[in-house]
């Protein structure tokens, strides 16, 4: 099905698609330059003149693996939900939270009422489109995730702050589709954490794509996945890029359980930790999704983000994710 | 009914000021070799210092040392004990704060005291009682995972980690801790392990001595088990009101044997109460429970605020109170 959807889009693509899920690591010299700009050393414009320079390693990076649907690789973003908020009306930044151990970020504070103001990532996939033939995704952060990280100050629950967010971001998804994206991703990675709230974050995601025109995917992982299977089968998308290899292939259990009706992004790599795995144990993850799963409905990408990986780790599992995949695909 | 003022556990150990930002400074210096463990300790002690101040400055009347030197609520206590070690990360229930799983190789066991030195600093350096709060055995075995090697069945690791804590309660309560916390917010998501917290509180409530010993749940809905934590062998429960709408009709209908810390101060979100708002529930519950004590606290630690909100939402305890009595005189 989703296969006639990305052929009406006119997107045509090997067996078993290889992506990847949306952050790559930032290179010491754009690491250098955002530190420089915090400290005013550098120029906005000479930030963003090392994060095109990254955005383009990582597009000829991806090509040069062989990967088949490519990403910018958020090199112009600190924080998945803080940039959203950094760039929509409604929201002011918090201060310093722990995230763990000795690491703290910006909590985003919606106090106002939210608003899309102009594109905020269309530039960037312009950008990087631009420097490739294959497909690039839209990628941006869903509203129950942006919810979800933020404190919630201007409404009266976190379900109507959701939706409000929800019809915003529709507002960048049809600026991303009038730009020419044909799939684009809304990642959710929020939503299996509270299962009682799933329906919540459904409804926003139908406010978000119902009737637009191109290819969805939406990423979740690190939750209580078997309190939301086979709930999460409603979102409205074509693809759910699930965290598979972090936690054992479980969710295998489950699909065999109650049949899996959607295409997938099968995670195959983890990317919590800095040991590349061996290609005979990528490849025999691969063949177990392939044991469940249809095979014309699997792409396969690592479990999440590469971004707290080492440039080189991440290259390396990106080589085990396509090497795996052509070794499977006949 | 006496309305006394508390925070709940954990306070922010950053903030926007250079003088906040010690810690982690510090932290990350010791990280690349140049401070040692010692500068480490010194900045924890500063601020707790700082914490402490806060708290007593906004008008507390029960103060906790902030869990300044606690990495998180699981891996501080049970990275302590013999027998376990210390994994990857893993979400902290429904929050986007993470802890480090433990790994049980062997029956936990405590070996050296765990938060003894950590509530003697602080007693010395607070002009007001300290309370001391421990993460729950049960909480504990359920945040844990167990190697082949491991305590076991699930119950005989919560039997192990229930001695070592109640040994630690023993120790707490002989060094003059007068209010000891013991957070469990795991059972509401398995009510029906029920009867295995009434147990390992049952040990722990033995070994108290003259501390008040209180049982906190947050992060979900307490009122399906309102009516069994009111059996429980200790003698205050500390409940999170945020999750739970009809909770304050909940607690004013049935009354409670035990003294209640009452969660009516959303510990996760930055939006101010309104007093006026808030001192009527604590109206409703005084007036139809006959409670001659209660606490004010946040509904959780305040870890999950940014600093000057964490600041703010202690003075809004104050001004709750204010509003109270007010209603009172």
């Amino acid at each position: 099905m989703s296969r006639a959807k990305l052929h009406q889009l006119g997107i045509e693509l090997p067996l078993l698609p290889t992506t990847s899920v949306g952050s790559f690591p930032k290179p010491d010299y754009l690491m250098k330059a955002r530190a420089d700009f915090a400290k005013k050393k550098i120029t906005r414009s000479e930030l963003e003149q090392a994060e095109r320079r990254a955005t383009e390693f990582w597009i000829r990076k991806q090509e040069e693996l062989g990967v088949d649907v490519l990403v910018d690789g958020e090199m112009y973003r600190g924080d998945m939900v803080a940039y959203f908020a950094e760039h929509m009306q409604g929201f002011q930044q918090g201060g310093l939270v722990r995230s763990y151990g000795n690491r703290y970020y910006h909590k985003p504070i919606i106090s106002g009422e939210v608003r899309w103001k102009g594109p905020i990532t269309v530039d960037w996939w312009k950008f990087a489109q631009g420097l490739t033939t294959r497909p690039v995704k839209g990628m941006l952060t869903g509203a129950y995730t942006v919810m979800d990280w933020s404190f919630i100050e201007s409404y009266p629950d976190r379900r109507s702050a959701c939706l409000a967010l929800a019809k915003e971001i529709r507002k960048e998804v049809e600026a991303l589709i009038e730009a020419g994206a044909r799939i684009i991703q809304i990642d959710e990675p929020a939503t299996s954490v509270r299962p009682e709230e799933l329906p919540t974050a459904i409804e926003a995601m139908h406010v978000t794509t119902d009737g637009l025109p191109a290819y969805f995917i939406t990423h979740i992982c690190y939750g209580a996945f078997e309190q939301i299977y086979p709930g999460m089968l409603d979102f409205p998308v074509d693809n759910l890029d699930l965290e598979m290899s972090n936690s054992g292939l479980d969710l295998l259990a489950l699909f065999r359980k109650h049949r899996y009706t959607k295409d997938i992004s099968f995670g195959i790599v983890d990317v919590h930790t800095h040991e590349v795995e061996a290609e005979p144990v990528v490849e025999e993850r691969l063949r177990q999704a392939l044991e469940t799963l249809p095979k014309d409905a699997v792409w396969v990408d690592p479990d999440c983000g590469l971004k707290t990986r080492s440039v080189e780790e991440a290259i390396a599992k990106m080589q085990s994710v396509v090497t795996a995949a052509k070794a499977l695909r006949n | 009914m006496e309305l006394v003022l508390a925070n709940h556990s954990s306070y922010p150990r950053i903030g926007d000021d250079a003088g906040h930002q010690l810690l982690r400074r510090t932290i990350a210096q010791r990280d690349k070799g140049e401070k040692t463990d010692q500068d480490v300790r010194a900045a924890e002690d500063r601020l707790t210092e700082l914490a402490l101040e806060e708290q007593i400055a906004a008008g507390l009347d029960l103060v906790t040392d902030g869990q300044i030197r606690w990495y998180d609520p699981v891996s501080h206590l049970a990275g302590k004990l013999a027998g376990v070690h210390i994994n990857g990360l893993l979400r902290f229930f429904d929050t986007n704060f993470y802890f480090r799983q433990p790994v049980v190789k062997a029956p936990p066991r405590r070996s050296e005291p765990l938060l003894l030195e950590e509530f003697n600093f602080a007693r010395k350096r607070s002009s007001r009682p300290v309370k001391v709060v421990l993460t729950g055995p049960y909480t504990l075995t359920r945040l844990s995972i167990q190697s082949q090697d491991g305590a076991g069945s699930f119950e005989k690791l919560l039997e192990a980690y229930t001695s070592a804590l109640a040994e630690e309660i023993a120790a707490l309560a002989q060094a003059g801790a007068t209010f000891i916390q013991v957070e469990e917010p795991a059972i509401l998501r398995s009510p029906k392990d029920f009867t295995w917290l009434e147990q390992s509180l049952k040990t722990l409530a033995a070994r108290r001595g003259a501390a008040r010993l209180a049982l906190a749940v947050y992060f979900g809905d307490p009122a399906p088990l309102y009516d069994r934590f009111q059996t429980l062998p200790v003698d205050a429960l500390v409940l999170d009101f945020t999750y739970s709408p009809g909770l304050v009709d909940t607690v004013a209908q049935k009354g409670s044997s035990k003294v209640l810390g009452l969660g009516l101060v959303d510990g996760r979100n930055t939006r101010l109460e309104d007093p006026a708002s808030v001192a009527r529930q604590i109206e409703q519950v005084a007036r139809r429970t006959g409670l001659n004590q209660a606490y004010l606290n946040p509904s959780c630690g305040l870890e999950y605020l940014p600093r000057d909100r964490a600041q703010l939402k202690l003075r809004q305890l104050a001004a709750i109170k204010k509003t109270f009595l007010g209603s009172h005189a």
